[in-house]
């Protein structure tokens, strides 16, 4: 029963090792070596193991439990946080990013929404790339997550009061706002997402896919670090790392030896390890084509008490302008220190409007950008660059203008926009006018939690990094599987999408098990 | 294997964050520079090497500006003239003179603001909250959350007719055995 452990809060899985585990140099035999337990990796690793693959992943975080997610922001950011949050994509301006490093992956950080690739993008990586991944053949897949992940709408009860004023500012506009489709079972609100879900409401791949794939066999490493992929000519044969240490130590080394290879990293770490392998593209598109579905937010004053860290994340979304590129508005609750930190202010102006965090709503928009990015991997690790155009300014300014407008006629009376010179406004004209002046670049304040298309799928391999399911091309037994697989970003959240795309790929890989165990 | 140490500021690093808690957090926080500043030494701790570092080096180049504008070091700055020293980097001469300052101004917020008496001064208090949505579910949804976990690990074969036949086998070991 050691599945039904994983579950049970207290009693770590028989099947789930951490450093304390490894008392030396280890060399583990296996079928399929998964580098990585998030999305990408978790839900390969639970199709695989169930039918009855010797299954081994490796994660470079540590395996926690629900009930070790506290309310200590900070604490859980420094543990559940990939360099504890301060990973940034160098351009003008640089962009924070983040990314989970722990068993579950970034679904364990994650707002939980989940939501399918737009019919014309599915259909636009049909027409271009050639894939076989039209909303038709893509849909069992996603059906099989969904139910997996327990994908529904909120509660209504739960809903907080931030969320019910972006939909009362969005219906006075007449704009569409949907409910928002999360992995969920009965989410009761703590909004505590991003930290680790402390009632375990959110069906991250922790709680689902891995207790999944331990129910099924697999084992689980966690603290163990990949340095590359070990190779037989173009045979991908297994992965050599090592124990990750506390402050970045190195422990023990671990080899594992495997019939197949998957790299489940995510889009900035995938190929970096692939960088450190030695592999390289013909199309030169590995590291590049690096997506990031920009991501900016306000805050937004209101007279009354929104106390919006009371009621579940995201309840709605505003998809009024997704055709214009902007892809969502949502009311994003951030705890104090990290609203305080976004701020510009400082002394007795940041005192003044943190005394008023329980009237403030923060609220944030992605855009599908159109700018590229690339991965580099400098002394084994990886930096990203990514130069936003002025393209995706401009869509930014044009989303700030109507997400300003719109919380605007929900009764807010000042709005701080993104910007470094702490620019507050107090109307939508205003909002209007201040946006139309020309805004330096390094002025921004963006972030993003969405990377995507380091490793792009296509059937041509020159201009593509990997094949219809993810394999590397011109590489033997060696499967991608995260979002560095997209051939474009998809304008919503990336979660599901890479699920599905996993769950695919590991039905091939059922389906070719004879070729794969030889 | 290497073991390292958990990091903390250098004493010249401390001293002039100490010295920039008056400048950034809010005055009624001033009291709590230390707990502010050790914060922002677990939060340094989890970023990468070279980051410390470099962040370390900002703070000694910062710390010796001061001689040039003021004749003191800026962790003896105080009042009026630690924070026109401030202000001279965050509208700094260069990009890199403004990123830092922004860089401190976020870091010693976000330290600030994660203080217990700072949340509670502000309304926060989503430790209670918390325990009271955890119970609700663990009541309320008992069954429904049952349902879902037992779903989790009902088989649900993605090739209903497939299963390797595998052979049981030893297969971890230690290296050279």
């Amino acid at each position: 029963m050691v599945a039904a452990r994983a579950l049970h809060e207290g009693i770590r899985p028989s099947n789930v090792f951490s450093r304390e585990d490894i008392h030396g140099d280890t060399v583990i035999d296996c079928d399929v070596v998964i580098v990585g337990s998030g999305a990408g990796g978790a839900p390969m690793a639970a199709e695989l193991a169930e039918a009855g693959f010797d299954v081994v992943v490796l994660e470079e975080g540590s395996y926690y439990q629900t009930r070790d997610f506290t309310a200590n922001t900070t604490a859980m950011i420094r543990q559940l946080y990939r360099d504890g949050g301060a990973t940034m994509a160098l351009g003008n301006p640089p962009i924070l990013f983040q990314e989970g490093r722990a068993v579950g992956g970034s679904t364990v950080i994650n707002g939980g929404m989940s939501w399918r690739t737009p019919e014309e993008i599915l259909e636009r990586w049909v027409k271009d790339a050639k894939l076989d991944v039209s909303p038709a053949q893509m849909l069992p897949y996603y059906e099989r997550v969904e139910k997996r992940m327990h994908v529904a709408q909120n509660d209504h009860d739960a809903i907080g009061k931030d969320n019910w004023l972006l939909k009362q500012g969005a219906d006075a506009k007449g704009w569409e706002i949907i409910p928002n489709l999360r992995n969920q079972a009965h989410c009761v609100g703590s909004n505590r997402c991003a930290f680790g879900c402390p009632t375990g409401a959110k069906q991250s791949a922790l709680v689902s896919y891995i207790p999944r794939a331990l129910h099924f066999g697999a084992r689980v490493y966690s603290n163990v670090r990949v340095d590359k992929i070990t190779m037989h000519g173009k045979r991908a044969t297994g992965v050599v790392g090592h124990v990750a240490e506390d402050f970045g130590g190195r422990g023990y080394n671990i080899a594992v030896r495997a019939k197949l290879v998957v790299a489940a990293c995510g889009a900035i770490h995938t190929p970096a390890l692939l960088a450190r392998t030695g592999l390289s593209s013909r199309s030169g598109a590995l590291g590049g084509n690096l997506s990031m579905h920009p991501n900016v937010k306000v805050v937004a004053l209101f007279d009354e008490d929104v106390t919006s860290w009371k009621g579940v994340h995201q309840a709605f979304q505003v998809r009024e302008f997704v055709k214009e590129g902007i892809g969502t508005f949502a009311a994003v609750n951030i705890p104090p220190s990290l609203v305080a930190m976004s701020l510009p202010h400082r002394g007795a102006q940041l005192g003044g409007l943190m005394d008023r965090y329980n009237q403030m709503v923060v609220a944030g928009m992605l855009i599908e950008d159109h700018s590229t990015g690339r991965v580099r991997t400098i002394n084994g690790r990886p930096q990203a660059f990514y130069q936003i155009d002025d393209r995706d300014i401009a869509t930014m300014k044009k989303g700030l203008e109507r997400l300003s407008d719109l919380l605007f006629t929900a009764g807010a009376k000042q709005i701080i926009l993104p910007l470094h010179h702490a620019t507050s406004v107090y109307s939508a004209d205003e909002a209007r006018r201040v946006l139309a002046q020309p805004i330096p670049a390094a002025a921004w304040e963006v972030v993003t939690v969405h990377m995507m298309g380091t490793a792009k799928m296509g059937r041509d391999r020159t201009s593509s990094v990997t094949d219809n399911f993810g394999f590397m091309h011109d590489v033997d037994r060696l499967l991608i599987s995260d979002a560095s697989l997209f051939p474009t970003p998809i304008r919503t959240n990336p979660m599901e999408t890479i699920m599905a795309l996993a769950t695919r790929a590991a039905g091939h890989v059922i389906d070719n098990a004879r070729r794969f165990l030889s | 294997m290497s073991e390292l140490a958990p990091y903390d500021h250098t004493a010249v690093g401390r001293k002039v964050l100490i010295s920039l808690v008056p400048v950034i957090c809010p005055p009624q926080y001033v009291h709590l520079a230390n707990e502010i500043v050790d914060h922002l030494a677990l939060t340094l701790g989890a970023s990468p090497p070279l980051l410390r570092k470099g962040f370390d080096a900002g703070l000694l180049t910062y710390d010796i500006g001061a001689l040039l504008s003021h004749r003191r070091r800026a962790h003896k700055l105080s009042g009026e003239r630690a924070e026109r020293y401030y202000a001279s980097w965050e509208h700094g001469p260069t990009p890199l003179h403004t990123q830092f300052a922004r860089a401190l101004n976020q870091l010693m917020s976000m330290s600030c603001y994660e203080q217990p008496e700072v949340m509670d001064a502000v309304g926060y208090h989503v430790g209670p909250w918390i325990e009271e949505v955890k119970q609700k579910r663990l009541t309320v949804f008992k069954d429904d959350s049952a349902k879902q976990a037992a779903q989790i690990l009902a088989p649900d074969p993605l090739r209903p007719s497939f299963r390797i036949d595998r052979i049981k086998r030893p297969n971890v070991r230690k290296a050279g055995a």
